[in-house]
């Protein structure tokens, strides 16, 4: 049975492999053509200029487009099947968003206009800014940062300069769980700050005994997303706001998990005083293969100087770039992945108050139906209501059928599913981290419960090679060994390593 | 919107969890945070008011203007080839493939992307990207502070100022010492004296200003003091230039708009990083690397993971994970699409336009302080105010270029420059900048 929820058709297409476009060239063809030169052609001399042509491929048109359609259907995607990717919020990205920010209009714009000729741009900003604030309950923010890692590290920069402004700089040190996404400790130490970890409880939140432990003069500030990665609501949350300000550190909320939370409770209102958020992923903008994304940071008035400039102001019914006066300068060369802003503004009108009051609702009630049907097959990491996603593990399979976490993702794949994330959290063993998100059907749900019982059943059974899933797909388990000794990471590298071996 | 449930479905998965409302879910969050009367928002608007809605800020923006502005974002013609397959589902709705079975696709494009990438450049390792330009300078600066356990970098005066401010905040000054050094006559001075405490020799090609110069003497200098050398280049006149790689750099990086994105306000765009086989383990980003599955298929797979965020944790040299792939694909195909006369005509073209138009400009009483040297870019030296002409010439239907001083636009031109909008563009500044 093959399904992918409520389809029932294989997604991708395989067959024998796609040669590279460099395969595919032939001398003398081409693509593209460009206008006569019209204007009158001189000898030019320059040290710079060389000779030779450039080492491109030389393919038709028709064959250029026929590889790269090929090569997309190789590729899963949210639009072809259920792809529950825990922590990357995979829900439908409306067409609609695309037309918009396709609009030459806005485009075409290049960088470094006049602000007098970019309002339209400025506009977007403002409205969007507006928007963030009343969604994340914060006061100001500065949509520079391209993706969330860098959002991350400009909270971190803004937490640096304020203590050093406030000739705090003996404060170097920030507070981690250790359920924290990776990039969380790697943006603390490239701000240079030491990371300590807290420790989780039992239940899968921050332990406050612990937090009480570690939290001293030198506490810089604490980070954290809320829900955590275990999916859970962090009940305490006022308690560690407390513990961390009352040492002087501030509060850093890292957005990968806003969709839990929109329209039913804000950061700002938990004690955060920064706040970076994935517009592609709570905001529905298409991911685009691993990118671009946007990851803005809102902070609360008293931070609003520190902020990355320019960022977008509404006077006098003009709007004009303004520039923070503490600001830890530019995060992004231009003024961040603005058609990615855009899209997340077109689906913020689209879904409106009705909308975004239920969304985080509509996407714990996913995760919490999906839980409860999955808890009946692999049990769960905590026995805690779930928000947005959830971790399931499969600890003791591995001990009984020494079935790993990887191997239930990879026979997920040939049912016609994306595998949900595996092994992170760190901290729990053998772990599946399913985020439905609210746009999937019950019966999709149902259907991935179905197939994920059809899977444990058949990986238990005797004759199973677990090396051998998936069987169904355009190839089977790459061998990472190869890339990663040889560095074949070029064309033409693989060969020469079959002539010398 | 976009939730799928109808009330019956809400009744059967509400009896699944034995709760009554969706209100039920949160039973668990104190009250005191819970959100009483919800956003205060706007209600939501559908898609036919939202046109009209979207129509109203697009008309606010000057967008039809014919464009003479660079500065590493260029008004190059995008083929609709590039467009429309960037804007496949596949590649737009998928994400990082971590599944590599199911990821073929995305893996295969970021293959030849980085391919295509190392032949343009002649280099032999590049990653599947990084955000924009400048973020790529800060990283390769980052690798050669790692490389080298240095601290002093030396910085060219002669790149986007912009880019000069991502550094400052990306690389930690308490710590490190940032020399930028000042250009003599719109070049890199060729005596400049490289020594043992710098970790990086950071230059543009060509030079923010639109100068040109043969770097290869000075890389060799700053590589025999154990600099690297890190180059950002305009890879859209790759077609016409010496590589950097021909001149011996050990980065190159590059903001990569102009092969595959459209202006898009300055992002998303895609910053190119590529260097030789022996920084592999310092690179940044995500890198693709080519296999075999157990039955002997090609298949390609993420490689060199460890260098990454998610597993490195806080001794990972960058924090990046989600980068800019579309606009990569979109690098891939737009360079397969030009093919070596393709890419050749783009620069060679901008360059004769270019240099039409500065001896028009000098014809007609103009000053280009930089002509000898520049080929597509250049500064203008304008009578009256700068930011006035700019502001006039906007009326007049141009962005004549990038503000650079009280005296001096910024002045690109691209293959799609007509002659006919460079002689009006002269025509028209003319009239506006009379003194």
């Amino acid at each position: 049975m093959v399904s992918g929820g409520n389809a029932s058709s294989l997604p991708l297409v395989g067959g024998k492999p796609e040669p590279t476009i460099k395969e595919l060239s032939s001398p003398g063809r081409r693509a593209s053509k460009f206008p006569k030169l019209d204007v009158p052609e001189v000898k030019i001399n320059h040290e710079s200029l060389k000779k030779e042509k450039a080492r491109l491929p030389e393919v038709s048109e028709h064959d250029l487009v026929m590889h790269y359609s090929r090569l997309a259907h190789r590729n899963f995607a949210v639009d072809l099947g259920f792809y529950p990717l825990g922590s990357c919020t995979m829900k439908y990205n409306p067409r609609f968003a695309d037309s918009i920010a396709s609009d030459s209009r806005f485009a075409n714009m290049h960088p470094s206009m006049p602000e007098e000729f970019t309002q339209g741009c400025l506009k977007v900003y403002y409205e969007i800014g507006n928007y963030l604030c009343e969604i994340t309950g914060m006061d100001d923010a500065s949509f520079q940062p391209p993706a969330g890692a860098s959002g991350e590290l400009t909270g971190l920069l803004i937490i640096k300069k304020y203590l050093e402004v406030n000739n705090m700089n003996h404060k170097s040190e920030i507070i981690v769980p250790d359920s924290a996404h990776g990039t969380n400790p790697a943006s603390a130490r490239m701000a240079g700050f030491t990371v300590v970890e807290v420790e989780t409880d039992s239940r899968g939140m921050v332990n406050i005994d612990k937090l009480k432990e570690i939290v001293n003069d030198n506490t810089a500030g604490l980070m954290l997303t809320n829900p955590n990665t275990g999916g859970l609501f962090e009940e305490e949350i006022l308690t560690i706001s407390q513990i961390i300000h009352n040492a002087g550190g501030l509060l850093y909320y890292d957005g990968a998990n806003l969709n839990a939370i929109v329209g039913s409770s804000r950061p700002g209102d938990m004690g955060f005083d920064i706040v970076h958020s994935n517009l592609h992923k709570t905001f529905a903008t298409p991911h685009g293969g691993g990118g671009p994304g946007s990851g803005p940071v809102a902070v609360k008035s008293f931070l609003r100087e520190y902020l990355p400039g320019p960022i977008a102001e509404n006077k006098d019914r003009k709007y004009n770039w303004y520039h923070p006066e503490n600001s830890i300068g530019r995060m992004h060369g231009y003024h961040g992945n603005f058609l990615v802003t855009l899209r997340a503004l077109v689906y913020m009108k689209l879904l409106g108050k009705e909308g975004l009051d239920k969304l985080g609702a509509y996407a714990v009630l996913n995760a919490r139906y999906l839980s409860s049907k999955v808890s009946k097959i692999i049990p769960l990491a905590y026995d805690e209501p779930c928000m947005h996603e959830f971790v399931a593990s499969v600890r003791d399979l591995k001990k009984s059928h020494k079935i790993k976490a990887y191997d239930v993702g990879k026979a997920l794949l040939d049912k016609g599913f994306h595998s949900p994330t595996i092994y992170f959290p760190l901290i729990v063993e053998e772990a599946l981290m399913f985020e439905p998100t609210e746009t999937q059907s019950k019966e999709t749900l149902d259907d991935l419960a179905e197939n994920l019982k059809l899977i444990v059943d058949d990986l238990q059974k005797e004759d199973v090679v677990l090396e051998d899933f998936p069987k169904n797909l355009p190839v089977g388990r790459p061998n990472e060994l190869i890339p990663a000794k040889y560095l074949t990471v070029n064309w033409g590298d693989f060969e020469l390593l079959e002539i010398t071996e | 919107m976009y939730v799928p449930h109808s009330e019956l479905d809400l009744k059967k998965m509400f009896d699944e969890l034995k709760i009554n409302s969706l209100d039920d879910l949160f039973t668990h969050i104190p009250d005191a945070l819970l959100l009483e009367n919800g956003l205060d928002l706007p209600e939501s608007l559908s898609e036919l008011e939202s046109i009209d809605y979207f129509d109203d800020i697009a008309a606010r923006n000057k967008s039809d203007l014919v464009c003479f502005a660079g500065g590493g974002h260029y008004d190059v013609y995008l083929p609709q080839t590039v467009k429309s397959l960037t804007m496949r589902p596949e590649f737009m709705t998928s994400y990082t493939p971590y599944q590599a079975e199911i990821s073929q696709g995305i893996l295969q494009v970021l293959f030849e992307f980085q391919s295509l990438v190392c032949d343009l450049t002649d280099m032999e390792l590049a990653n599947a990207s990084l955000y924009d330009g400048a973020t790529s300078i800060a990283e390769a600066i980052s690798v050669a502070i790692n490389k080298t356990k240095r601290d002093g970098v030396v910085i060219s005066s002669g790149i986007n100022p912009n880019s000069k401010e991502v550094i400052n905040t990306l690389i930690d000054r308490n710590k490190f010492n940032l020399d930028y050094v000042d250009l003599d006559n719109f070049l890199f001075p060729t005596n400049f004296e490289f020594d043992e405490s710098q970790a990086a020799f950071v230059v543009s090609y060509p030079h923010y200003e639109g100068s040109c110069q043969d770097l290869t003497e000075l890389v060799e200098r700053a590589k025999e003091k154990g600099l690297v050398t890190i180059c950002y280049v305009d890879p859209s006149m790759l077609g016409v230039l010496t590589t950097p790689g021909q001149m011996g750099f050990d980065i190159i990086v590059a903001e990569g708009q102009s092969l595959g994105s459209p202006l898009s306000f300055g992002g998303p765009t895609v910053g190119w990083f590529a260097t030789k086989k022996e920084f592999a383990r310092l690179v940044p980003g995500r890198l693709i690397g080519e296999s075999r599955d157990k039955d002997g298929n090609k298949s390609y797979v993420m490689t060199l993971r460890a260098r990454e965020q998610d597993i490195r944790r806080e001794k990972a040299s960058s924090n990046i994970c989600t980068n800019q792939t579309l606009n990569a694909i979109g690098s891939a195909i737009h360079l397969s699409w030009l093919g070596p006369e393709g890419i050749f005509e783009m620069g060679y073209h901008a360059i004769q336009k270019a240099n039409y138009m500065r001896k028009q400009l000098i014809k007609n009483g103009y000053v280009i302080p930089n002509d000898d040297s520049s080929l597509r870019e250049f500064l203008l030296e304008v009578k009256s105010d700068a930011a006035e002409v700019l502001q006039k010439m906007g009326d007049k239907g141009f962005l004549a270029g990038i503000l650079y001083d009280e005296k001096h636009i910024l002045v690109a031109v691209t293959e799609k420059r007509k002659k006919i909008e460079i002689d009006n563009y002269i025509e028209s500044l003319m009239e506006v900048d009379n003194g």
